[in-house]
């Protein structure tokens, strides 16, 4: 462990590479095109080395993070002749992607003809073509219907864009403006972190930085060893269940078998279910991810997320399971399923290891997706809904967030101005409020789902579709704690009665005046209701959160 | 007779005032600061100033035109949570968006913090049967009964202000005035505040919270400033007082407790009104002002002379939509403390050691290693004439502190001193470079301007690292925010959401609009003022899919030419592509708000920069040993005794009873005509 580097330069490096990420998001920000990065800002940043090991992050999605150092990896396997000037391109699952609207730019780091860093940006499109917009298809069976597939290639050769391939792309894409918009906001986002990179290698020479870096990833395993080794050795299993794969195959099992010893922790997901037929696979890239970001959420929140906190963990899984698909397979929804399911599994099996920082489920996502035509323009649209967001794990730290979001998200996501929604699309959200009863009860109490009430107001018969999970199982309570309620979304129509909706349909007929009656779940509980205190119980009941105590449910 | 203006900003240490008289001379006086009660240091400060120009107080005062004064008193409510007990009237089926926050929350790695408390708890937030369509229309009228019940429970709740916002009601505001009245009547001495009234724009999480914290800080406002206007009336003060608002411009008394809301940022707006002065005064248009103090660095931007504006704001947590100065606060200053974490890496803040127990030196209890224990080790600050020789500084009690962290990292005293120089200096400048970056513009085409305590001693080498090649150092650094206060003008700001209309925003519409609102922004603003009156007009504009307007500024455009909204449209793309790289003129514009400020014009009487001959050669006033990568004997010079002319190239060390500036081998220091530093940063 010893260090050529005094740790003042450590410490200089260590804070100009999180501002150089932090800088990459800001362009990113600043100059990305469609809505789903500029307003949900679902993209990421980091460096990694040539080693394919992660230097540093920007905190944006956290399931995208451990997945790139996998995604690094398929590029220097496959592209030998990198050049300065160069920008790799790749998503494709099966070739160290997560899933394919996750695209991906590299741009190379070289000092003194020596490659040496990687600057990336992740960005989650808002088409990659294939059979439905959006690229999530309840209906895939093979991943050629989810969409375009690109390999790590070349999209820059030394500085001169290979327009024919971006035309190519392109092609493929529905909307190939915004995706043009959001690439080159990409591509730009990468090579200003090349270039303040490059500017640190004159600052101080790529040596000392080079060893710099190790220190630092030294260091951040030091501290994640310290915390590790306080938490209680042993074999701990824990499982979570997905709802089904909307082709017939309920309660898919994701098991996660722990073992702690010392300061290392493995966890093997080989005992978890074969894969299926449907997008609810994942990618080998994107179970690495969720184990990461299991882990990166019972360490200490301020520790550097970089391959040297991950050290400690060693992860076992079985290609051909639902967390290891076999290629050609659908994945799309793997980042929000069976990631959540991944993450809920280590974590309830760490709670026999670390009770105080082990943390109730976050809700699970079920999105809906209407399309139609607006009798105020006469024009077709689109819309999303991010409202409605489920609630959060309650912890050590006290009860839960409401209307929060999803494990891969975790406050990550703006829902945008109801106002804004009413005076863009033909809906009328008649209700938006906190979901009573909704999070698990517990000492600490799981945070609210949400009821929405939201009436389409087309003139003509509308279409919708969803993907999600969580109608079946809610999130996991902790500790004796109770799981928050699942999602229960209903449409009501006019004359027909009530219909609950699948997490995994397409074509949903909606005729002019329906109801979409939303009710999106809660968190889970931490520790036993009973050991709750009076005051947080008259408290609950006093801000209607919960609608009796549990004395008269009992 | 003399005729006085006076300039009030009350910091978090101290009351700093400034005259001036109707021949521009300028005096200054400073007096501690009283949080619990700010009039009390005002008052005593107002003595001391008096006393400076050997009259009473209550001579000065009945000389006294107008008074303007930057208040914390609404910061302070917040940032301590001390504000009213607030209810809020939502409309029904929406009580929670307030407590939703738009699904976000900041720290994404931490999931054992519990949600962060709302102003007005659930059982506080009252529905109210109405609702309307998003054109305005009524879909369900306003139901008295409802209403009734939610009075009911406001009275038994004991709170003492209202907060009402309902959805829409920015495009008609008829629901909310009914309730306001029938509140009105029924609870006639409760603080009302209303969002059509507060910030009548689409987007009910910015309205809803705006209007909140204008609710929980407004009854404090107002008691403070009419307390503060009453007491100097008593003596003798028959001019206008004026509070600086946070968008920068200044409103009377009345206004300001109406719109509380916007009093938030008052006191760093200060300090931009006052580097925006500067601009002026130097002819130079591109200033970063840099204000860094013991716990905080404020620093913001002047462009083309102007301040830049946001309505992306907020404080303690809080969203605040009002536009206001763009100013970006560091958490780091003279005060930061330097450790070693667990994994042994070497940190400088976030942690303070603040004004108590402050740097080891200070002597008042600190023992941990401070930037400002590093300074003085370094042989920047004067152990002996700290803050003009009022307060000794202890060498041998930083030379502990830091040989603490030294001894840990296994370096000496002296590196370790000089990293915490380093380290403090770079997370300042990456603190400017990334607000450069959000706002499109390239830091080295810009002067950084220091001022606030510990400025002087980081803003060489943070413009070093920036790549600024030149610093400006005030002669009232010290007191700049006050300072800048007596050329502030007036300003009141009108908007209004006009989203989707489209379709019939043609230009005559679009004349209609503006027009409305600058006849009701010129009326409140003559109100208060008889004076010149200026109109500013802008919009806040997006392309379809986006979700954040951007700032258009119109002042340029012709009024009457015809294709008005083409032309409007064209500002737009300008506007984006200046600031995001691209435009993208075949997309789906959308115009949200038309906003008009009408801007009062006071006079003032500050004297322009003219240039100055080359001054005979500085003489130090003494030499002592300071780090420059190395030790060297630097010499020392008092900045009071340097005349306009004067040349010094470093190292060297300028001091001023105030502050200290630190200048780097090679780089060449020149006092200008105004009596101020102007270095400029070797290559």
């Amino acid at each position: 462990m010893s260090s050529q580097v005094d740790p003042i330069t450590r410490a200089v490096v260590q804070h100009r590479l999180s501002a150089i990420v932090a800088e990459m998001g800001e362009a990113m920000l600043r100059t990305s095109y469609s809505q789903i990065l500029n307003s949900s800002r679902d993209f990421s940043l980091a460096i990694c080395d040539t080693q394919a090991r992660l230097i540093a992050q920007a905190d944006h999605i956290p399931v995208h993070v451990g997945a790139l150092p996998w995604a690094t990896r398929a590029v220097e396997e496959r592209i030998h002749d990198v050049q300065p000037g160069d920008v790799i391109l790749m998503n494709d699952p099966y070739h160290g992607g997560s899933h394919l609207p996750d695209v991906t730019a590299f741009v190379p780091v070289f000092d003194a003809g020596k490659r040496l860093f990687w600057t990336i940006v992740r960005a989650h499109q808002s088409d990659i073509g294939g059979a439905t917009h959006g690229a999530y298809n309840p209906m895939a069976t093979e991943i050629y219907q989810e969409g375009l597939r690109i390999p790590p290639m070349k999209l820059y050769e030394a500085g001169r864009l290979r327009e024919d391939v971006l035309d190519m792309i392109a092609l493929n894409i529905r909307n190939p403006r915004d995706f043009r918009g959001d690439l080159a906001a990409m591509v730009g986002a990468a090579h200003l972190g090349e270039r303040r990179l490059s500017k640190l290698f004159t600052e101080l020479d790529a040596a000392t930085v080079t060893q710099a870096i190790e220190d630092i990833l030294d260091a951040s395993e030091r501290q994640t060893r310290a915390i590790v080794s306080s938490w209680k050795d042993g074999v701990f299993h824990g499982e979570a269940l997905l709802d089904d794969d909307g082709h017939g195959r309920n309660d898919i099992r994701i098991v996660a078998r722990v073992t702690k010893r010392g300061s290392d922790i493995e966890v093997d997901l080989t005992g978890s279910d074969p894969q299926t037929t449907s997008f609810v696979n994942s990618s080998h890239a994107n179970m690495q991810a969720a184990v990461a970001m299991a882990f990166a959420y019972l360490i200490d929140p301020d520790i550097p997320k970089n391959s040297g906190a991950l050290r400690p963990l060693k992860v076992a899984a079985k290609q051909g399971t639902i967390v290891w698909a076999d290629p050609g397979l659908p994945v799309t929804l793997c980042t929000s399923h069976p990631s959540n399911e991944i993450v809920e599994a280590i974590i309830k099996a760490m709670s026999g290891s670390c009770p105080g920082r082990v943390m109730g489920g976050w809700g699970r996502r079920f999105r809906i997706a209407i399309q139609g035509e607006n009798p105020r323009t006469g024009r077709g649209f689109i819309w999303h809904m991010f409202h409605a967001r489920p609630g959060g794990g309650a912890s050590a730290g006290g009860d839960g967030w409401s209307s929060i979001g999803e494990w891969h998200t975790v406050g990550g996501i703006k829902f945008g101005s109801v106002e804004i929604a009413e005076v863009r699309f033909p809906l009328h959200f008649a209700r938006h409020e906190f979901r009573t009863d909704s999070g698990g009860k517990g000492e600490h109490r799981g945070g609210l789902g949400v009821d929405l009430d939201l009436v389409v107001e087309t003139a003509k018969p509308a279409r919708a579709n969803t993907a999600g999970d969580g109608a079946r199982h809610g999130a996991c309570g902790i500790l004796g704690g109770e799981d928050g309620l699942p999602h229960d979304y209903r449409l009501i129509s006019h004359g027909k009665a009530e219909r609950v909706l699948k997490t995994k349909e397409v074509g949903i007929a909606i005729s002019p005046g329906d109801v979409l009656q939303v009710r999106s779940g809660g968190g889970g509980g931490w520790g036993d209701h009973a050991r709750r205190s009076a005051e947080a119980q008259a408290r609950d009941l006093e801000q209607g959160l919960v609608s009796s105590t549990a004395s008269e449910t009992d | 007779m003399a005729s006085f203006t006076i300039g009030i900003d009350v910091g978090g240490t101290f009351t700093d005032l400034v005259v001036i008289d109707g021949h521009g001379e300028t005096t200054f006086a400073k007096s501690p600061s009283t949080p619990q009660d700010q009039s009390i240091g005002v008052l005593a400060g107002l003595d001391e100033l008096a006393r400076r120009l050997k009259l009473s107080r209550t001579e000065m005062l009945e000389r006294t035109q107008r008074i303007v004064h930057g208040a914390t008193v609404a910061t302070n409510a917040l940032l301590e949570r001390k504000g009213a007990k607030v209810a809020l009237l939502t409309t029904e089926g929406h009580r929670d968006v307030l407590e939703m926050r738009e699904g976000l929350k900041d720290n994404r790695y931490d999931l054992r913090s519990p949600p962060p408390e709302p102003l007005v708890p659930r059982q506080l937030r009252l529905a109210v049967r109405e609702r309307l369509r998003a054109d305005g229309s009524v879909m369900t009228p306003l139901d008295d009964t409802s209403l009734d019940a939610a009075i009911a429970t406001i009275r038994q709740s004991g709170a003492t202000s209202v907060a009402i916002c309902f959805l829409h009601a920015y495009r008609n505001p008829a629901h909310e005035r009914a309730a306001e009245q029938r509140l009105r009547r029924a609870l006639p001495d409760i603080f009302i505040s209303r969002s059509s009234d507060v910030l009548p724009q689409i987007k009910e999480f910015e309205r809803v919270s705006t209007t909140v914290v204008n609710a929980y800080v407004g009854p404090a406002v107002h008691r403070y400033l009419t307390s503060l206007e009453r007491r100097l009336s008593e003596t003798g003060f028959a001019g206008s007082l004026f509070v600086i608002l946070s968008h920068g411009g200044m409103a009377p008394v009345e206004e300001a407790a109406r719109l509380a809301a916007a009093t938030v940022l008052s006191g760093p707006a200060g300090g931009v009104a006052g580097a925006r002065r500067s601009a002026a005064l130097l002819g130079v248009p591109n200033l970063i002002p840099f204000d860094m103090g013991g716990t905080s660095t404020d620093i913001s931007l002047i462009a083309g002379g102007e301040a830049q504006l946001s309505a992306e704001r907020g404080l303690a947590g809080e969203r605040i939509a009002l536009r206001s100065l763009d100013i970006a606060s560091i958490g780091a200053g003279g005060g930061s403390i330097a450790r070693v974490d667990t994994a042994g890496a070497f940190q400088v803040g976030p942690e303070s050691a603040g004004a108590v127990p402050g740097p080891a030196c200070y002597g008042n209890g600190g023992t941990l290693a401070t930037v400002t224990d590093a300074n003085l080790l370094l042989g920047y600050l004067d152990a002996e004439n700290f803050l003009g020789g009022k307060r000794k500084l202890d060498h041998a009690a930083s030379e502990r502190a830091v040989d603490r962290v030294a001894g840990a990292l296994k370096l000496s005293r002296d590196d370790t001193a000089a990293g915490i120089f380093r380290l403090i200096n770079m997370k300042m400048a990456d603190g400017i470079r990334l607000m450069t970056l959000r706002r499109g513009v390239d830091p080295r085409r810009f002067t950084l301007l220091s001022f606030g305590g510990a400025a002087g001693l980081h803003a060489v080498e943070v413009a070093r690292e920036l790549e600024i090649p030149r610093v400006i150092v005030p002669t009232v650094a010290s007191v700049l925010s006050a300072w800048g206060m007596l050329a502030t003008d007036l300003r009141y700001e009108a908007s209004r959401t006009h989203i989707g209309e489209r379709v019939t925003m043609d230009d005559a519409a679009m004349r209609t609009i503006f027009g409305d609102l600058e006849s009701h922004a010129t009326a409140r603003l003559r109100a208060w003022f008889d004076g010149p009156v200026r109109i500013e007009r802008s919009a806040e504009m997006r392309y379809g899919e986006q979700i954040f307007e951007i700032d258009v500024p119109l002042d340029v455009l012709d009024w009457n030419a015809p294709d008005l909204v083409a032309r409007i449209h064209d500002e737009f793309h300008r506007r984006h592509e200046e600031l995001y790289t691209y435009a993208s003129r075949d997309q789906e514009v959308v115009f949200v708000n038309a906003r008009a400020a009408a801007v009062g014009a006071v006079g003032s009487t500050a004297t322009a920069l003219t240039e100055v001959p080359d001054a005979a050669k500085a003489n130090a006033k003494g030499m002592r040993r300071a780090w420059f990568g190395g030790w060297r004997e630097t010499p020392v010079f008092d900045i009071a005794a340097l005349p306009p002319g004067a040349a010094v190239t470093g190292p060297a060390i300028l001091e001023a009873e105030t502050t200290t500036v630190v200048v780097n081998v090679g780089d060449q220091m020149r006092v200008n005509g105004l009596g101020w530093l102007d270095i400029e940063l070797a290559k």
